[in-house]
């Protein structure tokens, strides 16, 4: 009963640490947040706006009208209005992204704990595995599954987060490595805890930060493969994500043609999404790793 | 005594690079072989529709010989076994679709330059122009151009590069046209060692090089700006202030050079890894090279020519590894002792 109670007191002291959070942290989860807000909403704003129809329905509008009150960004060349496209364009890349960076977090998380919980030859087979995986080049082999695979949202998530667990692994490890050698853990040990309850009260709530870190990192690495596949057209068609959009606007000659609200809107959106991503990261990196600490300019 | 560790040192390197590839490439055979669908069928309904005919009569025989030559035949184990001999023994890709008959290898080595001139370069230059700004942010910690610089960096530098091309192309070869949208080298010049062509290719090349610059060497300027300030707080680099040292001898001699060694190793495995993430800028600008040849490849499921790009940019970066762990205790004294 004291240790659920010790529980929730770590993470409280947790959540006010992050108040006292450094200005890039907040920056970047300001943003962050302003973006998943959008994305969460988008059923309801598109619904109001396209009045029940979807964004992606062909021929809804007139074609390749420019920027007005009706149509924010204009319509593109199947009639669609582009803004309302943006909304669920940022609204399925979040869902990819975190989802694709969330499973990789899990499986980093289950790795890492196996890795120094058991130590020894199964922490060198599993390292050994985590390191040839970092080197070995993914994108192309993430390429050709795509192309060759069927996929859905699920499918897309899960083969993304296959080649984004490997860093996440090194940075979770790293720590837990560390918190095994740390004095309290041996007086939790002499008061009588078992390992599992060990690993769950003492361990776990101190590695939250780094699994943030690692989460971090995983939905940026799941991002920019996302992106780059979706921008040469693989992967699900029926799911437009941003970078479905900025494909369909170069298979259309956007560029060329001065429709640059086509391009720009995505790209912009990307940007955004990145940027806070990378701030949240450091963010937290600063907050509970002293050790990497950068004297941020901020 | 020494001797002998340092063959032992290189003889664990070796076999654990050759372990790593070996197995990765049994990775993507597998994979590959995975995939539903027929490759020869495949290949078949391509001359189909490239040359608009009606193949009606397709025999058992000629899909047989396609097998042969694809290393399609027997199960399996005979195919993976077989797989093995031609990459390992003969270094035989097998044909490509795209361009049959002409072997895989051919098609990427006629790309390769290409990739390696493009991106290289841009790697290159990003990465020294990483370090030299980096040394000089760390040395002015603190001032408003450090803060500036820095915060710039920590902003954009996991931005993909891709997404930076597609705002160079809009506003550099479209809205301003002041640099070719596509294309490695202008129609009207004859390639070849002459001036004309020459330069044609380097503006040629200056957009699709300038995205990956901008950002990498962000990323350089962060990791050199760590190394640079750790380095300031070392006893040496006190003395050499207290000797009263000019300013530009400190930096030279004493920061750039520190900062240098462990920024090597770095380089090489970005030049190792031209061909994993890259692909895509050249893809935007059209440009000739093993990226391009990649996509392509994917679009028309030449099954040959992607396991061929993978393996090229497996072998590459591993052995890019293999370099660096080798060269790497020759040039720092400090690791020599492991």
């Amino acid at each position: 009963m004291t240790q659920q109670k010790f529980f929730v007191q770590r993470i409280t002291r947790l959540l006010s640490s992050l108040s006292k959070s450094t200005l890039t942290f907040k920056i970047g989860f300001f943003i962050l947040l302003s973006l998943v807000t959008l994305a969460v909403l988008e059923p309801y704003i598109n619904n109001y706006l396209l009045r029940g129809r979807s964004s992606t329905e062909i021929g809804l509008f007139p074609k390749l009208l420019p920027p007005s009150l009706e149509h924010p960004l204009g319509t593109d060349h199947f009639g669609r209005d582009i803004f309302s496209l943006q909304l669920t364009g940022l609204r399925y890349s979040l869902i990819i992204g975190l989802l694709a960076g969330g499973i990789a977090t899990l499986i980093a998380v289950v790795i890492a704990t196996a890795s120094g919980y058991l130590g020894g030859k199964v922490d060198g087979a599993l390292n050994a595995m985590t390191n040839s995986v970092l080197v070995i080049p993914t994108l192309p082999i993430l390429l050709a599954i795509a192309a060759y695979i069927r996929m859905d949202l699920l499918m897309m998530s899960f083969t993304l987060s296959i080649f984004s667990w490997p860093w996440p692994t090194r940075v979770i490890r790293a720590q837990i490595l560390s918190l095994k050698e740390r004095p309290y853990i041996d007086l939790a040990k002499v008061s009588g805890l078992n390992s599992v309850e060990i690993m769950f009260f003492e361990i776990l709530p101190n590695l939250m930060p780094f699994i943030g870190v690692g989460f971090a990192n995983a939905v940026i690495g799941a991002m920019i493969a996302e992106t780059g596949l979706r921008l040469i057209g693989l992967g699900p068609g029926d799911i437009p994500s941003l970078g479905l959009l900025l494909f369909w606007s170069m298979g259309f000659g956007a560029i060329a043609q001065g429709y640059y609200q086509l391009v720009f809107a995505p790209a912009i959106l990307l940007i955004l999404i990145f940027i806070s991503l990378n701030l949240v990261n450091i963010g937290l990196e600063d907050m509970f790793n002293p050790r990497l600490k950068r004297i941020t300019g901020l | 005594m020494v001797s002998k560790r340092i063959i032992r040192y290189i003889i664990i390197k070796v076999l654990v690079y050759l372990i790593t590839l070996f197995v990765a490439f049994s990775i993507v055979f597998f994979f590959l072989r995975l995939i539903p669908g027929d490759p020869v069928s495949r290949f078949i309904r391509l001359i189909e529709q490239r040359y608009s005919i009606q193949l009606a009569q397709v025999t058992q025989e000629i899909i047989n010989e396609y097998k042969r030559k694809f290393g399609l035949e027997g199960d399996i184990v005979t195919q993976y076994v077989s797989y093995l001999k031609r990459v390992f023994l003969e270094f035989d890709l097998g044909p490509s679709f795209l361009n049959f008959p002409n072997p895989v290898q051919d098609l990427i080595a006629w790309r390769l330059p290409w990739s390696i001139g493009l991106l290289g370069a841009a790697t290159l230059i990003s990465w020294a122009i990483g370090i030299i700004a980096g040394t000089l942010v760390g040395w002015k910690r603190g001032s408003k151009i450090d803060s500036i610089m820095f915060t710039i960096s920590l902003c954009m530098s996991q931005v993909p590069f891709y997404l930076l091309a597609l705002f160079l192309v809009m506003f550099l070869a479209y809205i301003f046209t002041i640099f070719p949208p596509r294309w490695a080298f202008s129609p009207t010049v004859t390639p070849g060692l002459n001036l004309a062509f020459i330069s044609s290719v380097i503006y040629h090349a200056t957009l699709p090089s300038l995205s990956l610059i901008l950002i990498s060497s962000l990323g350089w300027l962060i990791s050199t700006r760590a190394i640079t300030i750790t380095i300031l707080g070392e006893d040496y680099l006190l003395f050499a202030q207290a000797k009263g040292l000019r300013k530009i001898r400190i930096l030279s001699r004493y920061l750039l050079r520190n900062t240098l060694l462990p920024q090597t190793t770095g380089l090489a495995m970005s030049l190792g890894f031209i061909v994993n993430g890259f692909y895509l800028v050249e893809w935007i600008f059209s440009y000739p090279g093993v990226g391009t040849l990649l996509v392509q490849a994917i679009n028309a499921l030449d099954y040959n020519t992607v396991q061929g790009v993978i393996l090229i940019s497996i072998f590459t970066v591993l052995t890019a590894n293999l370099i660096i762990d080798l060269v790497y205790p020759l040039i720092d004294p400090r690791v020599r002792g492991e």
